[in-house]
């Protein structure tokens, strides 16, 4: 048995269809439908199917036929069989298709995060929810689990909802988090584990910068930002505006992963693993992007008001500072003041942009409370945009074409990272050596066309401190520790000229390894500072 | 960069090298030996100023030791602690006349 009722709501015709749907009663289901659609002519229509047990084929043409004359058609209240038959005839991504949806309430629930598209909550010891604030939440529901999916391919720890829900007028996806506990309620309990919080929070971050994202999957952050500065051509004496803007188009397209709402809120430790959670500002760009956003959230937010910060995170300024300032370090890999503060400038001028933008776009020009911190951040970033002249910075890593003509690169940029770190001039001359080795290796042998690249990775470990120098190319296998070893006590007249270099190197650090992964040569020597 | 400053007293000639020897800067070392090479019999190379010196650049010593083994004798003076490190690691301590 099946019926066809409608009803005309919000300048919508909605049709209830009921019971099953086949090749017995098909047409007479086509037939009530166009009489009420010649009824209620020229209205978008949505089909309610919370009663509809199923349908077959002859059912779906039906819906094609609308979709013909109402390209707008939507299908709502779908149940779990009824859904299953559209995705799996295609019918899902033709045209919009919605669950019934469990509905919950959050009513009481701890609130454990709060970004700027949603609110998340605890709703039990098991799961959380993330609710979005826009009604039309689908859209950015689906948009984040298929981020959420592709950075979890990638190798980024994360959550992946698993269940759509309805909370209030809205929507919610529902993730699982076993006794989770966030970064930011770690700092607010336990202040002695802040350096371990660091630890873990730059670990982190520098694996997902590290990662590639594949072309066309995430949106651009570059060209957010290149939005941002365009807005504030209005706003800012037209020598700063215009200098902002070239600042931010001269940033190179990057296409690696950044997280975009990188906050400790969003650190959430289960067990003994960090899981990064809110994935919905998902983009790539240069790490300066994210930077600017993690200032924002440590500082820039409550620069003015310091209880902005103890009462989103639960820690106070001062913890929050501190913390920003330490992760910097650690990202960079350095002690070194000046070099901390030249990145936080560069920093700031992405958040300052950021921060009166949103206040403007929310709130005007008229509120005296807001146009105070918007004359601040103004007048900082007028005085930041002045004196810099570039927002890159240099990272912990260089990628550049491996030709021997980058040598003097290379070895300059391996240098100033291990000064910074305190190493001596004669074990940095050390380092270089061995690095000079494996580049021209790398710049002679690794591509066979000649042109590639290579990656130089330096990291500081440990306490005290050992620096890591990775090598990466993505040229043909070659294992250099694979070759033998050249007899050292042959006479002169009898040494070859070659194969000296890798024997050498291998003798001038510490320890050295190689290993052939996902199509990457990686090779890594390790020099202590003692 | 590397200075290569050249001095010659009757069939000896000096060489005193400053800065790097490495992959950019040795063919330059190589090819000035080349043709200043003939009729000296005895060559010694100041290593006073150098900081720097890779495998390339040990090649090239190699190179010129080989050459004047032939035709007189070489020696690698004022060397520093870094160099000298190198050339103890690579076993041409045991080669190269250094003093």
């Amino acid at each position: 048995m099946q019926e066809v009722n409608g009803r005309f709501e919000d300048n919508k015709l909605l049709i209830n269809l009921s019971g099953r749907i086949d090749s017995n009663n098909s047409h007479q289901a086509e037939d009530a439908i166009r009489q009420l659609i010649q009824e209620k002519t020229a209205v978008p229509i949505v089909i309610d199917a919370e009663n509809l047990e199923y349908i077959s084929s002859a059912g779906l043409r039906i819906l094609l036929h609308l979709k013909k004359t109402n390209p707008d058609l939507m299908i709502i209240n779908v149940k779990t069989d009824v859904y299953d038959i559209l995705e799996m005839t295609g019918f899902t991504e033709m045209m919009t298709v919605e669950k019934a949806y469990r509905v919950i309430s959050v009513e009481g629930c701890e609130e454990i995060g709060r970004g700027a598209n949603g609110t998340i909550y605890r709703i039990d010891d098991d799961n959380i929810v993330k609710t979005f604030h826009d009604a039309n939440a689908l859209e950015e529901i689906r948009h984040e689990r298929e981020v959420a999916r592709t950075a979890l391919v990638l190798g980024v720890p994360t959550a992946i909802s698993y269940d759509v829900v309805r909370v209030g007028d809205s929507y919610g996806s529902v993730f699982e988090l076993l006794n989770a506990r966030s970064f930011s309620k770690i700092l607010s309990d336990e202040p002695d584990k802040l350096d371990w919080c660091v630890h873990e929070y730059v670990e982190l971050l520098k694996k997902i910068h590290g990662i590639v994202v594949p072309e066309g999957q995430f949106p651009d952050q570059r060209e957010t930002a290149v939005k941002w500065a365009q807005f504030m051509q209005d706003y800012l004496p037209e020598e700063t505006g215009k200098k902002l803007l070239k600042l931010v188009e001269d940033v190179p397209q990057d296409n690696h992963m950044i997280h975009g709402d990188y906050h400790t809120k969003n650190l959430q430790l289960q067990g003994d693993e960090v899981l990064l959670i809110d994935m919905d500002t998902l983009a790539v760009g240069h790490p300066i992007f994210e930077l600017g956003s993690m200032f924002n959230a440590f500082v820039g937010f409550s620069e003015l008001d310091h209880s902005v910060v103890k009462e989103f995170q639960g820690f106070d300024y001062e913890t929050s500072t501190k913390f920003w300032h330490k992760v910097l370090a650690a990202y960079l890999g350095t002690k070194n003041e000046d070099r901390i503060r030249e990145v936080e400038d560069k920093a700031r001028i992405i958040g300052y942009t950021r921060l009166i933008r949103r206040s403007i776009r929310r709130n005007g020009l008229n509120d005296p409370e807001r146009k105070k911190e918007i004359d601040h951040w103004t007048e900082e970033l007028i005085d930041l945009v002045g004196k810099t002249d570039t927002l890159l910075f240099a990272g912990n890593e260089l990628e550049i074409d491996a030709k021997s003509e980058n040598l003097p690169k290379v070895i300059s940029f391996i240098e100033e990272r291990m000064d910074e770190a305190g190493f001596s001039p004669k074990a940095i001359t050390v380092v270089t050596l061995a690095a000079e080795e494996i580049f021209v290796n790398i710049a002679s042998y690794a591509y066979e066309k000649g042109n590639g690249k290579a990656k130089i990775r330096v990291e500081m470990e440990g306490d005290p401190v050992t620096a890591v120098i990775t090598f990466i190319d993505q040229g043909i296998p070659f294992d250099p520790m694979a070759k033998e070893d050249p007899d050292v006590s042959l006479p002169a007249e009898e040494r070859t000229v070659g194969g000296l270099g890798i024997f050498m190197t291998k003798k001038l650090v510490d320890d050295m390894s190689y290993e052939y992964k996902d199509g990457e040569n990686i090779l890594k020597l390790v020099k202590k500072l003692s | 960069m590397l200075n290569i400053n050249k001095s010659t007293d009757g069939s000896k000639l000096t060489v005193a090298l400053e800065g790097r020897l490495d992959t950019n800067t040795s063919p330059d070392l190589e090819a000035s030996l080349q043709e200043s090479l003939d009729g000296v019999t005895e060559l010694v190379l100041d290593l006073e100023k150098l900081d720097y010196i890779s495998s390339a650049g040990l090649r090239v010593l190699l190179a010129a030791h080989k050459m004047m083994s032939k035709q007189g004798s070489m020696k690698v003076v004022h060397v520093n602690t870094t160099v000298m490190e190198i050339f103890e690691i690579t076993g041409f301590l045991d080669i190269l006349t250094v003093e």
